[in-house]
């Protein structure tokens, strides 16, 4: 039985090269979708709408979704709302970006 | 679903002769800066406005364009119309500023052959920015508008050289320092500084990660710099001093709202690390503060060393610096995504700040600030040892710029 916390163990191994930490711990994850075909849909952001790694970095996430043993298929949700912000990440972000 | 679409990045290769191109004009320009002799200089002065145009032209303009090569599709979220006119952008561009320098310098007959390269260079560029332009399908933003705006201007500039070029070689009979005037502020302020505004305002939350700021002191400030430079190309057109003026003021007033956005992103960021990227853009920023004062003090007193020493801070400090810090974004960035993101996932990648050597970084930024402020000082003082030493320390600072860049492209 697939589990969200292994979806979200798996798209951790996504890392911004920007600003050097995963997406989950950035908290642009914003929620994983288990559905009962085993078919998965990420709702994330990114940090920016400008950012040129836009569709490689979704690219990635999907990718790393797929390999969890048992996803049939993952389908990206891209969201611009609510916008990321900060507050959203986990406290080591914070603390390593000084903010 | 999203839709994965890779085709907006340009290849590096295309990219790579802008920037390697530039710095090295960067290199030349500071060099060129050792000829000049500060009990005789002035803005008439050939040498002076060649090293203008290889400032402005060869380092300014160059990297610029190279930089549009990769951030129009980001910014206007549409592929170029035709990305390999970038292939036939920098030649013009080259051979264009190279001809213009002879020309002011040794035989002015080069003036209308390197004005109509560099015409014909700009041209090819706007053909595919207005044509990029022309696809978007979606509400204007604030970085686009300022990108069509600047992209007028810069036609406009063009063709006001253009006629420079030809009164320079005694083809036609202008008043050139009228005109000149109304040129200068055209593609200096007109292109360059909107170009800065409209990039800043999406490269620099994307970079510092500012988040939830105000919008209006930039609103206020691009429409305040668009009536400045039209006020003051009319002014050149039509021999009105006091539009001149008027536009001088709109433009003064446009670049302390400008700065004070800046303040707003800079409060408002979550990425409060110095690195090279922002060390770059404090010295830009604060040169751009200084030179506010010292330009509203010409239009008080007229002095012409007021004026050079303002231009010098703004070339050299506010867009030298800016130029800088965004390349040691952009170049490893460009050689990441086309030398390590196909591996992401498969092997351990570096992340973007490892690509850039840091203790280099910091020496050419040291030896940059110093050719920057010295050289100020050596201006507005007529001291010639001192403006000689600044500009020596700049050019040892280009010299490491040069081999920073090489050190990106070749990480590996």
């Amino acid at each position: 039985m697939l589990k969200e916390e292994t979806i979200y163990q798996s798209i951790a191994t996504v890392i911004d090269p920007e600003v050097g930490f995963n997406l989950v711990e950035m908290g642009l994850i914003y929620n994983v979708e288990i559905k009962e075909s085993n078919d998965v849909v990420v709702t994330m952001t990114l940090s920016t709408q400008a950012c040129p790694l836009h569709q490689l970095i979704v690219q990635w996430v999907k990718e790393a979704c797929e390999k969890v043993e048992g996803v049939k298929e993952c389908e990206i949700n891209l969201v611009w709302e609510p916008a990321w912000n900060i507050t959203m990440a986990d406290d080591n972000v914070k603390k390593a970006l000084g903010a | 679903m999203f839709v994965i679409n890779r085709d907006f990045a340009p290849p590096f290769k295309l990219i790579a002769p802008y920037f390697i191109i530039g710095v090295i004009f960067y290199i030349v320009s500071s060099l060129f800066a050792l000829s000049f002799n500060m009990s005789v200089i002035g803005y008439t002065d050939p040498f002076v406005i060649a090293w203008v145009h290889l400032f402005l032209l060869g380092f300014v303009i160059m990297i610029i364009f190279g930089a549009m090569a990769q951030l129009v599709p980001v910014v206007l979220e549409s592929g170029h119309f035709a990305v390999n006119l970038y292939y036939v952008i920098w030649p013009l561009l080259l051979g264009g500023t190279l001809m213009m320098a002879y020309g002011f310098t040794i035989s002015p007959s080069f003036l209308p052959f390197g004005g109509m390269t560099v015409l014909a260079a700009m041209f090819t560029f706007l053909l595919d920015t207005f044509l990029t332009i022309k696809k978007i399908q979606k509400k204007l933003t604030f970085t686009m508008l300022s990108i069509i705006i600047a992209n007028l201007f810069l036609l406009l500039g063009i063709l006001f050289g253009i006629t420079l070029a030809f009164g320079f070689a005694g083809k036609i009979s202008i008043d050139l320092l009228e005109l000149l005037k109304g040129h200068v502020y055209l593609v200096v302020v007109g292109y360059v500084m909107i170009t800065i505004f409209g990039l800043s305002m999406t490269l620099i939350p994307m970079f510092a990660l500012s988040h939830h700021f105000s919008w209006r002191p930039i609103k206020t400030a691009l429409l305040s710099i668009s009536l400045g430079v039209l006020s003051v190309a009319a002014a050149s057109l039509l021999h009105l001093t006091v539009l001149a003026y008027i536009g001088y003021l709109l433009s003064a007033v446009s670049l302390l709202f400008y700065l004070y956005q800046i303040y707003i992103l800079y409060k408002t960021r979550a990425r409060k690390e110095n690195d090279i990227y922002a060390k770059s853009l404090y010295i830009s920023h604060a040169s751009l503060l200084s030179s506010l004062p010292l330009g509203l003090y010409y239009l008080y007193n007229g002095s012409e060393a007021i004026v050079l020493a303002t231009g010098w801070l703004i070339f050299t400090g506010f867009f030298g610096f800016m130029i800088i810090g965004h390349l040691y974004k952009i170049v490893p960035f460009l050689i990441w995504f086309e030398r390590f993101s196909p591996l992401v996932g498969k092997e351990k990648v570096p992340m973007l700040a490892e690509m850039v050597p840091q203790k280099s970084a910091n020496i050419q930024i040291f030896f940059g600030t110093i050719g920057v402020f010295g050289g100020t000082c050596g201006i507005l003082f007529g001291n010639n040892m001192l403006f000689k030493f600044a500009v020596a320390s700049l050019s040892v600072g280009s010299l490491f710029l040069l081999r920073n860049l090489i050190y990106i492209m070749r990480f590996k």
